[in-house]
């Protein structure tokens, strides 16, 4: 095994390099390769161009418009206005308790979900037997791709109503119950993660505490966790990340009034979030009007939100990380003291008093406490869908056209409406997405310039799905006057999969050595031949899962395509590019917050949906599973 | 080793094919395929509380005229009165008459009034309240009331449950019962009739106002007019005894022509006002 | 063989999933002296010395047969702490590993988990174990910088010091210099040679050398088996078994 790996790595499909050209005409050739060479750089370039072009041209859009608002109403009386309320008699738009409620929400999600993440992370990771770890991985990796309507739906069918009655409160519509969802649909994110972080702590560490005595615990909260925190912080922005930008979920349980709840502990107060403004108020909204613009200042609020996280996240891992074998700075012993302090906390009860082996044993019952409480959650929701929704299946519901407004008929315009939606958003992203990549990794050195490029990559891969709704419905749909159409939801698709693209690119371009890209020059093969036949193959399969990903996370979004490509009804597919067409999770969401008596057809359209979005995660999966085991041998 | 890989490149080919399949279903949307195509098509879209009935409209005229082919989509109101501005759809929906800036840009719009639609007072069904004044109504929705007991029900705080901000709904409740105050900040919102219904159903304390249409498992209050109880029934909302009351719009570009003006016509028709009524609006013809 | 006897195995079997690495090993380790495993790659002598402290139980594929005893008591038995074991028995790996904290606490780090908490007793034994380790003079300046800023040499006599804190009886190291350049290797030799003074250390090794001038006592390894354990003067000079002979002389291996 060992020799194998040591060997020197052959080039895949390398034999043909320069056979054909051999005796006969070398020049010309040479001038051949040479012309492609550059051809290729050129179009590469010119992708690359595009691609940037419109990330940039997003984000300047909705700063535009969004400063209209700070001119009319003024920077302070927006930000700090504590009355939202565009359509009174004196409209006012200030986005405080928008901005107090979305943070609200997440912080809490984020308390629910942490402890809970952490604990199935170190779980899977360290105590689970090989077989129950080989189970429950892919299963939570699973479950990080359900659509979040799917949630919403559930969260608005059963978590409103438990609140309402648990606390015994007039109404569950609440901060608690858009937390509960939040963290629910964080948890997988953050758990999957967190949890490759820390299997990929080196055994020599655990090793190296066990030979002393330590206990297992021991080695975990005082070995592992520290190690692997620059993955488990990667892992809670992540999950945080997404908890900002969901939508429709959220906007389906939390109430959505613009209050700042008071006292500002009352988890059972309505609260109404950033992104649930926009989900809510953008199709009525009349163009040009004040609460236009003020829903564009909103979108750039979210903007900078995500901002802020990026950056934040940035420096803390690079603080932690820090150059090896320096002083690490005080934000890493910060972290570790507080990461210990928690784990002591965790511990405190038992600590002192009790023996390791007893504390050991209590920390190990929370941890598996934590996965039951995760399994159950998650496992509720897919039960009563499942079994929901298997009920609703037959043929007619498959292939027939929707009737009596989704009460009765089928699907079947919505399933095929996903694929078009998908497949076009698809079709923009991935060339633009990998030429791009290609470009920047490999035509560019690291300069300002395209550190800039990838902070407004990185700055649009975290921004939330419903502000590429906003730009898709404002730009494409109103000033470009693509109308309520598939291409719009295409185009809006594509652009809000395009960071990922490039994002999950450029590492597995990056992870190719480049001792890989010099052996092939040494041959004497040109830029375009190296990068074709010697980087490219390896990195396919990275690139591959990244796609796959993308069209997970497309199939499942409604937010970009409520306003731009959704309609609720048809009884033909589209036959251009210019008409509206149906999708899943629209139908769903529409059965479900808007049709009363339909309950069926929505878990039908929820289990179909499902099954839709799993089955692309679990294609990705495989074929992560297949390069990995390849990397082993 | 061999074998390896080549389940390897089997499964990257698998990959593969999926993306691929999935990008020429991706360009073959704008193809179609010719056979089922029809050969008149309308788009129509627009308001959410106008839809059912251009959905319904359309189920029953497209099963009369098998040719034509009639896309329903909503968006809300100022999609509806854009999109038939710009001219991206033949048919807008309003339930809403035009703002001025919106009159001011597009001239052009012809406004159809196709039905009224009444705004219904809704409450849980286990509610004993089963009527309040106009003031009443007005002292929920501000705040001045926050418990039923004080509109002659069960010590039970009120939940107010309302349409959102950009909703034609809101607006013209807004203006018929809030006599031009602020609701209160705590209400919580919804952006669709069937949002306020499901709410209202589950929730003891709320209080909601929705279309005719909406009212399974929900109780509807009557108005209280000058001490004299006006149920929301049909009679009254017709004849304007009921008074919150609205008209809701289809809207062209100019006068329609073709498929258009058959649609329209329809609706107008006994059968199309029947469809109406069938709905839970009311007709504003025979 | 009169010395007495700290480690014994009897009719040792070691599979890892189908795979039998250890077969019928029977060995002595004497106390307070220097043994010494050697052998090719894949021997087995590595998962020898990991069985001594129980470190495979942490391979979920493998199973044992026959008897550990340390100290007389068998290792396995049900009665037996294995975190106590491992607290007498320390281990000192092939690349150095110290954790990601200062050079203070990496020491520390045992006496901690073993339930020592005041300040004074913590900075004797880091003192201590710092001197016995031959690091104290070069790092007593420094205690609280990162660890891993040590050279690869300071790092390995780190490790160690670091299980001697915990005051073990037995050291076992697999391979402690193949990561270390001759100098670094050299200062480690003199270290084992004066830590069996007061402990016992088993060392992998595949520098014959090493073996030669550290070790009291050497075994020799060979596809699982122990083909022959004596003196160390006795292996190197008149090998019992053929094989031994060639691979001492470089015949193989």
């Amino acid at each position: 095994m060992k020799k194998e790996q040591a060997a020197p790595v052959p080039f895949p499909g390398f034999g043909r390099l320069q056979r054909p050209e051999v005796g006969a005409d070398r020049a010309s050739a040479g001038a051949n390769r040479h012309l492609t060479d550059l051809i290729a750089g050129k179009l590469l370039f010119f992708a690359a161009l595009v691609a940037i072009a419109a990330v940039i041209f997003i984000i300047v859009f909705l700063l535009r418009d969004g400063y209209q608002i700070v001119l009319e109403t003024g920077a302070w009386n927006f930000l700090a206005g504590q009355n939202w309320n565009p359509a009174g008699q004196n409209p006012a738009y200030g986005v405080l308790p928008l901005i107090v409620g979305t943070l609200l929400v997440t912080a809490l999600a984020m308390a629910i979900a942490v402890p809970l993440s952490i604990g199935s992370a170190v779980f899977v990771a360290e105590i689970a037997a090989a077989r129950t770890k080989a189970a429950i991985k892919p299963a939570i990796e699973l479950l990080a791709g359900i659509p979040s309507v799917v949630y919403g739906f559930f969260g608005l069918i059963l978590l409103t109503d438990w609140i309402r009655i648990a606390f015994d409160q007039p109404s569950g519509s609440s901060w608690l119950a858009g937390s509960i969802l939040l963290a629910v649909m964080a948890i997988p994110t953050i758990t999957s993660v967190a949890e490759d972080a820390i299997s990929s702590v080196p055994r020599e560490f655990r090793e190296g505490s066990l030979a002393l005595g330590a206990t297992h615990w021991q080695t975990i909260k005082n070995v592992v966790v520290p190690r692997a925190l620059p993955g488990i912080s990667a892992a809670i922005i992540l999950g945080m990340g997404r908890a900002i930008g969901e939508t429709m979920a959220v906007l389906m349980v939390t109430g959505n009034a613009a209050v700042i709840p008071d006292p500002i502990t009352d988890v059972f107060s309505p609260v109404r979030t950033l992104t649930g403004t926009l989900g809510i108020e953008m199709g009525e909204v009349a163009f040009g009007s004040t609460h236009y613009h003020a829903l564009f200042g909103v979108a750039v609020v979210l903007l900078f939100i995500t901002l802020a996280i990026n950056s934040a996240s940035r420096i803390v891992i690079s603080r932690i990380q820090g150059p090896q074998g320096t002083a690490r700075p005080t934000a890493h012993r910060a972290l570790v003291a507080a990461a210990s302090r928690i784990a002591h906390a965790v511990s405190a009860p038992f600590g002192g008093v009790v023996s390791p082996r007893t504390s050991q044993r209590c920390a190990f019952f929370l941890i598996s406490l934590s996965v039951v409480i995760v399994l159950a959650a998650l496992g509720m929701i897919l039960f009563g869908i499942v079994v929901n929704g298997a009920g609703a299946i037959s043929w007619e519901f498959l292939t027939g056209s929707p009737r009596d407004l989704g009460r009765a008929g089928g699907i079947f315009p919505a399933i095929v409406g996903t694929f078009y939606l998908v497949g076009g958003g698809l079709a923009i992203a991935l060339p633009l997405g990998i030429a791009t990549a290609v470009y920047l990794i490999e035509y560019t050195a690291e300069t300002p310039l395209t550190r800039s490029i990838r902070a407004a990559v990185d700055l649009l891969n975290g921004t939330p799905s419903i502000v590429f709704g906003l730009f898709g419905f404002a730009f494409l749909v109103i000033f470009l006057n693509f109308g309520i159409s598939l291409i719009a939801g295409q185009i809006t698709l594509g652009l809000m999969i395009l960071p990922t693209i490039i994002r999950t690119t450029e590492e597995s371009l990056r992870s190719i050595p480049g001792s890989l890209r010099e052996g092939s020059y040494a041959l004497g093969a040109t830029k375009w031949q190296t990068i074709s036949r010697v980087v490219l193959p390896p990195a396919l399969p990275g690139i591959l899962t990244g796609a796959i990903l993308s069209i997970g996370r497309a199939a499942g979004e409604t937010a970009p395509i409520m306003f731009t490509a959704a309609i609720f009804s048809s009884r033909y597919l589209p036959s251009s590019l210019t008409e509206p067409v149906m999708a899943l999770p629209y139908h769903l969401f529409v059965l479900t917050t808007s049709i009363p008596g339909a309950s069926t057809q929505s878990y039908g359209t929820a289990f179909v949906l499902l099954l839709l979005v799993l089955a692309i995660y679990l294609a990705a999966i495989l074929v992560r599973r297949r390069y990995n085991r390849e990397k082993v041998m | 080793m061999a074998g390896k890989s080549l389940s390897n490149m089997a499964a990257v080919a698998v990959a593969g094919t999926l993306v691929a399949l999935l990008m020429i279903a991706g360009c073959l949307g704008s193809e179609g395929d010719s056979v089922t195509s029809p050969s008149q098509q309308i788009t129509v879209t627009g308001s959410t509380t106008v839809l059912p009935i251009a959905e319904r409209a359309k189920e029953a005229f497209e099963a009369n005229d098998a040719s034509a082919a009639i896309m329903v989509s909503g968006g809300g109101s100022s999609v509806g009165i854009k999109a038939v501005g710009e001219g991206t759809a033949d048919i807008g929906m309003a339930s809403r008459d035009l703002k001025p800036e919106e009159a001011a840009s597009y001239p052009g719009i012809v406004r159809h009034e196709i039905a009224r639609d009444a705004i219904l007072l809704v409450v849980n069904p286990e509610n004993s309240v089963d009527r309040l004044t106009p003031g009443q109504v007005r002292g929920i929705y501000n705040g001045t009331y926050t418990n039923w007991n004080q509109v002659g029900g069960p010590d039970q705080p009120i939940v107010v449950v309302g349409r959102d901000s950009a909703s034609g709904t809101r607006e013209f409740f807004s203006e018929f019962i809030m006599d031009k105050e602020d609701f209160i900040r705590t209400q919580e919102e919804f952006n669709s009739n069937g949002g306020i219904q499901q709410k209202v159903s589950r929730t003891p304390g709320a209080i909601g106002y929705v279309g005719l249409g909406y009212t399974e498992g929900v109780k509807a209050l009557a108005l209280d007019v000058d001490g004299t109880a006006v149920e929301p029934t049909l009679q009254n909302i017709t004849d304007g005894t009921y008074p919150i009351n609205r008209p809701l719009f289809m809207l062209t570009d100019g006068e329609p022509g073709g498929l258009a003006r058959q649609y329209l016509e329809f609706i107008m028709s006994a059968e199309g006002q029947e469809i109406v009524a069938s709905l839970d609006y009311i007709p504003v013809q025979g | 063989m009169d010395e007495s006897t700290i480690l014994e195995t009897r009719d040792l079997n070691l599979w890892y999933g189908q795979n039998h690495a250890l077969i019928d090993i029977s060995i002595r380790i004497p106390k307070n002296r220097v043994t010494a495993l050697i052998g090719p790659s894949g021997c087995g002598k590595s998962t020898l010395l990991r069985c001594f402290n129980r470190m495979n139980d942490l391979i979920d594929s493998s199973r044992i047969t026959g008897e550990i005893l340390f100290n007389g008591n068998g290792i396995h038995d049900s009665l037996a702490d294995v975190y106590a074991i491992r607290e007498k028995i320390g281990m000192v790996f092939q690349k150095p590993n110290p954790f990601q904290k200062s050079i203070y606490e990496n020491v520390a780090y045992g006496p901690r988990i073993h339930g020592v908490r005041e300040k004074k007793a913590l900075d004797r034994i880091v003192e201590e174990s710092l001197k016995s380790a031959a690091l104290w003079d070069e790092v007593k300046d420094r205690l609280h910088e990162p660890a891993l800023a040590l050279s690869g040499g300071q790092q390995q006599r780190l490790c160690i010091a670091r299980s001697l804190a915990v005051e073990p009886e037995v050291i076992l190291m697999d391979e402690p210099c193949s990561a270390l350049d001759p100098i670094a290797t050299a200062k480690i030799e003199d270290l084992i040679i004066r830590l069996a003074r007061n402990y016992t250390v088993v060392i992998v090794t595949h520098n014959m050398q090493q073996a030669a001038r550290a070790s009291d006592y050497t075994g020799f390894m060979y596809m699982g088996k122990l083909v022959e354990f004596d003196m160390t003067t006795k292996i190197f000079e008149d090998p019992g078994e053929e094989l031994t002979e060639n691979y001492i002389t470089g015949r193989f291996g």
